[in-house]
């Protein structure tokens, strides 16, 4: 007993709540946290985050902290609006990235050549951002129908949907194919059922856009570690004056890095217009780019942990959104969670945690007993308080970058 | 025999410094030239010259007896010279293989040929008899490693010509003897090496040839074997060395501290340190040795108290301070240097004045009865230690960060010793100071040790250890390992006992 609680190591506890839900939505009144709506609107919601968070990995990698994603979202949003309104929906995606390119670059001028603090710089971005979006939003939209101070009209036309053939159910041509993850969904086969439903949220009726959000995963794998151009933005981030004696131009690679992190952060602004409202709308952006900072964070500084971290998120999101009912069986997910942890933390000697631990896995079970649902103000808190939740515990072996933060001057040896 | 390395007349002068005047030095081809002065005595800035991170005054540099113009690191490395430097250039969370092949690519967005560096970094460590892990992370490895990978990195570009700063200043002896084998094996293969020291045993165990310099200005080169150790050391510091007077006086039995089974473990559960017991007396300097990172710096921050202890007692003078605060411990009259001077010793944007009330804002002397604090009292107490510890400062009202590091040193263990503490705390004294900062704090601490101070030591300075001490414990993996008699240890054993090849 004692052996299994200490090797339940780390590494593997992240998992125990994923198979705690799945055991828990076998539950009727529950049975929406496992079906491919939930899943297929996870994936919608997740994305922004995980193109912020993506963003802030290559800004930070290169020894940048860059704060002012969520400013640099805002000008995706307006840019991508107007750029959409203007020419067309995927053009005003990559003029969404523009300008979102455009605020990562005013960040690298100050942060990297002028070293202001990289915190300063962010939060003067972050305030900067919305003030400019309102003040171009007026101007651009003085005269139009249906736009307003804060709003712009709508963009034309759309991004593509995509549904896969056969797996999915997509057509080829004009023929229905044959739909074999829902299928198996729609059998009720434990855990089987629940996988079917996870891939077919990612294969049904999902905007081209999404599919390549999710491609740039992979390839920051392939640039930031498998290219020299990754090398030199790692090594800039880690010890810069060594980098530097080796010939590595530390300058171009931090506005290289602070760049992209913007155009990546524009990306996801203009992706919440182009695939979700269809207009700007201010405030759109509701702190996404900061939760983007906290995926990247849980991620440890790798891609496919932010893929994991802004998913997290996504599946919280979707939750409150689609089956406020379904949030209430998270509460005795949450108490078992806590029961198990009790156990590993007093064999592990941790006392005072144990005991914490313990008394908050009663008061969910509590809770989860004398209600049948849970109040609205909660519900729509869920995602914040899980990547809270999640956060503090995943997230002590973070490896960051040696020299995050610390302004670097050329030709000083430190 | 062909010359490597020729420098005619280099002048740099930095506002109010002349940091070298004049120098010339040529170096053989295939020779082990060392360069040897006291710290500001222009090495270092001689060694950027050549390896083109400053660019001097007036004066002219030929590489292999060809003109060169150099105007950064990268116009250095295609001549054929690599630098490692003192501190290690490399970047911890990437691996060695990374670290060697970083730059050599153009930042372009395409495959990097791992194996075909991998290959080609081996064959380079098989000609030079180097090894090393390429997969590991350089977080993972020993201060010897992380050295061996710097040597690679530059022969992998390349470089004919190798420049040492301060090679050994972070080895340990066995580590040391590991790195001379190395380089008597480059010299062989036909490498030329400068090496940059203050240590006149390494420079005339390993040199052919070696070059003094003093105050910006090269005094002579001689030929290693014609030369002593006592002679080289005149030249450096242009008068006659001060011998250490012997001991005079014994400790006495009275105990001062006293620490018994005193353990500590992290919150990964590793242990930082198990079973610590020692004494030390009144009158006696106690050393510990150890190799960084085997818990001897843990156990003395855990008998001042900013270091978690879990079981065990600290026992100063009688009674068990192991409940009390930091400060509560401070004003019972244990004083602490840390090894950081920079970073823990003083607050460098802050004049000295300040730096003297930082942590006694609370003794009387500097309390008035508002609360608030005597700055002319501070002020006054920073003028005795300038003048008692020859601390070069215009004025009290200087900031810490304008003075030297040997003046930084001298007023923060003039501050520590000013209160008349019955323990001193002291964790690398004299690390990265010169000769003369470094003997005029030997010489107070020897001064207040004879008074009757008890000293607890530690230094990864084995000469300074042994010629302090009355008595040294060996700490090794957290553990005490050994306690040895200062008069009858040599160096070489107590690396020994340090990297546990000695039991």
């Amino acid at each position: 007993m004692k052996k299994i609680f200490k090797t339940l190591s780390n590494r593997y506890i992240v998992f125990m709540p994923v198979l705690l839900v799945l055991v828990v939505a076998q539950v009727e009144t529950y049975s929406q946290l496992t079906t491919s709506g939930t899943f297929g609107a996870a994936v919608r919601l997740a994305i922004p985050i995980l193109l912020a968070g993506l963003g802030g990995l290559y800004s930070e990698k290169t020894g940048v902290v860059n704060i002012g994603l969520e400013g640099m979202m805002i000008m995706g949003t307006w840019f991508g609006a107007w750029g959409g309104y203007t020419f067309g929906a995927w053009q005003g995606v990559f003029i969404g990235m523009l300008g979102g390119a455009l605020f990562g670059l005013i960040h690298a001028i100050a942060t990297v050549s002028f070293q202001v603090d990289h915190i300063v710089s962010g939060v003067a971005i972050n305030i900067l951002a919305a003030g400019v979006a309102r003040f171009l939003n007026v101007i651009a939209f003085k005269d139009v129908q249906y736009a307003s101070s804060t709003a712009s009209p709508r963009i034309q036309g759309d991004i593509e949907i995509f549904t896969m053939p056969f797996l999915a159910g997509g057509k080829i041509g004009e023929s229905e194919t044959f739909n074999l993850l829902g299928t198996i969904e729609n059998l009720d086969i434990f855990l089987l059922s629940d996988i079917s439903a996870f891939f077919l949220g990612f294969l049904s009726n999902i905007s081209y856009l999404t599919l390549f959000a999710l491609a740039l995963v992979p390839v920051s794998v392939l640039v930031l570690w498998f290219t020299p151009l990754g090398l030199q933005m790692r090594s800039v981030g880690e010890y810069p004056a060594g980098s530097e004696s080796l010939g590595v131009n530390v300058y171009l690679m931090k506005y290289i890095g602070v760049t992209i992190s913007g155009a990546l952060a524009g990306l996801a602004g203009s992706y919440l217009v182009v695939a979700g409202t269809g207009t700007y709308l201010e405030g759109q952006t509701g702190g996404r780019g900061f939760i983007g900072l906290a995926s990247m964070l849980f991620g440890n500084y790798k891609p496919f942990g932010v893929l994991m971290g802004s998913g997290l998120f996504g599946f919280a999101d979707a939750l409150q959104l689609r089956s406020p009912q379904a949030v209430h069986g998270l509460l005795i997910v949450i108490s078992i969670f806590l029961l198990i942890l009790t156990f590993k933390t007093f064999f592990e000697k941790k006392y005072k945690v144990s005991i914490l631990s313990f008394l908050f896995s009663a008061a969910f079970l509590l809770w989860f007993m004398n209600s049948t649902s849970i109040p609205n103000q909660f519900v729509y808190f869920t995602p914040h308080i899980t990547t809270l939740i999640v956060l503090s515990f995943a997230n002590q072996r973070i490896k960051l970058p040696e020299k995050i933060g610390v302004p670097y001057k050329k030709g000083e040896i430190n | 025999m062909n010359l490597a390395i020729e420098i005619e007349n280099i002048t740099k002068t930095y506002p109010g410094v002349l940091a070298n005047s004049d120098v010339s030095i040529s170096v053989n081809s295939g020779s082990i030239h060392a360069i040897v002065g006291e710290n500001g005595a222009g090495k270092s800035t001689l060694m950027k010259i050549l390896y083109g991170m400053i660019k001097p005054d007036s004066g002219s540099i030929q590489i292999f007896e060809s003109n060169a113009n150099m105007s950064s690191p990268k116009d250095a490395i295609n001549l054929g010279i690599g630098m490692v430097h003192q501190h290690f250039m490399l970047a911890k969370n990437l691996t060695v293989l990374e670290n060697i092949i970083l730059g050599i690519d153009k930042p372009l967005l395409k495959n990097i040929k791992l194996s075909k560096y991998k290959s080609e970094i081996k064959k380079v460590m098989d000609l030079y008899s180097l090894n090393i892990n390429l997969n590991q992370y350089i977080d993972e490895l020993s201060v010897g490693e992380k050295q061996r990978v710097e040597i690679i990195k530059v022969l992998y570009r390349g470089a004919k010509i190798l420049i040492l700063d301060e090679p050994t200043a972070v080895l340990v002896p066995q580590e040391v003897k590991e790195l001379f084998k190395n380089l008597k094996e480059l010299k062989d293969k036909g490498v030329t090496i400068l090496f940059i020291s203050h240590k006149l045993d390494e420079v005339l165990e390993i040199a052919d040839e070696i070059s003094v310099m003093r105050s910006g200005q090269m005094i002579d080169t001689v030929m290693n074997n014609n030369v002593s150790k006592i002679q080289l050391a005149e030249m450096m510091i242009g008068k006659s060395l001060p011998t250490p007077p012997p001991r005079i006086t014994s400790s006495e039995d009275e105990e001062v501290l006293s620490i018994n089974n005193l353990s500590s473990i992290d919150e990964d559960g590793r242990t930082v340190f198990k079973n610590i017991t020692f004494k030390v007396h009144k009158s006696e300097i106690l050393g510990i040795a150890g190799v960084e990172g085997n818990g001897q710096k843990e156990v003395v921050e855990s008998i001042i108290g900013i270091h978690p202890l879990d079981t065990g007692e600290v026992v100063f003078r009688g009674e068990d301070i192991k409940k009390q605060s930091t400060r509560e411990r401070l004003e019972s009259g244990i004083s602490f240097i840390p090894e950081d001077r920079q970073l823990q010793a003083m607050i460098m944007d802050m004049n000295l004045t300040n730096n003297v009330i930082i942590g006694r804002q609370n003794i009387e002397k500097y309390k008035s009865s508002l609360g608030t604090v005597k700055t002319r009292n501070a002020a006054k107490e920073s003028e005795k230690i300038i003048s008692s510890f020859e601390v070069k400062t215009p004025s009290t009202n200087t900031l810490a960060t304008a003075l030297s590091g040997g003046n930084q040193q001298k007023f923060v263990v003039g501050r520590e010793l000013e209160d008349n503490p019955s323990l001193l705390i002291a964790s690398q004294p004299t690390r990265g100071i010169d000769i003369g900062a470094q003997s005029l704090i030997w010489e107070k601490l020897r001064n207040s040790r004879d008074e009757g101070l008890s000293v607890l030591l530690i230094s990864a300075d084995l000469e300074e250890l042994i010629g302090l001490s009355d008595r040294i414990i060996v700490f090794y993996q957290g553990k005490l390992v050994k306690e040895l008699d200062a008069d009858k240890v040599s160096p070489e054993d107590l690396g020994g006992y340090m990297t546990g090849l000695k039991k």
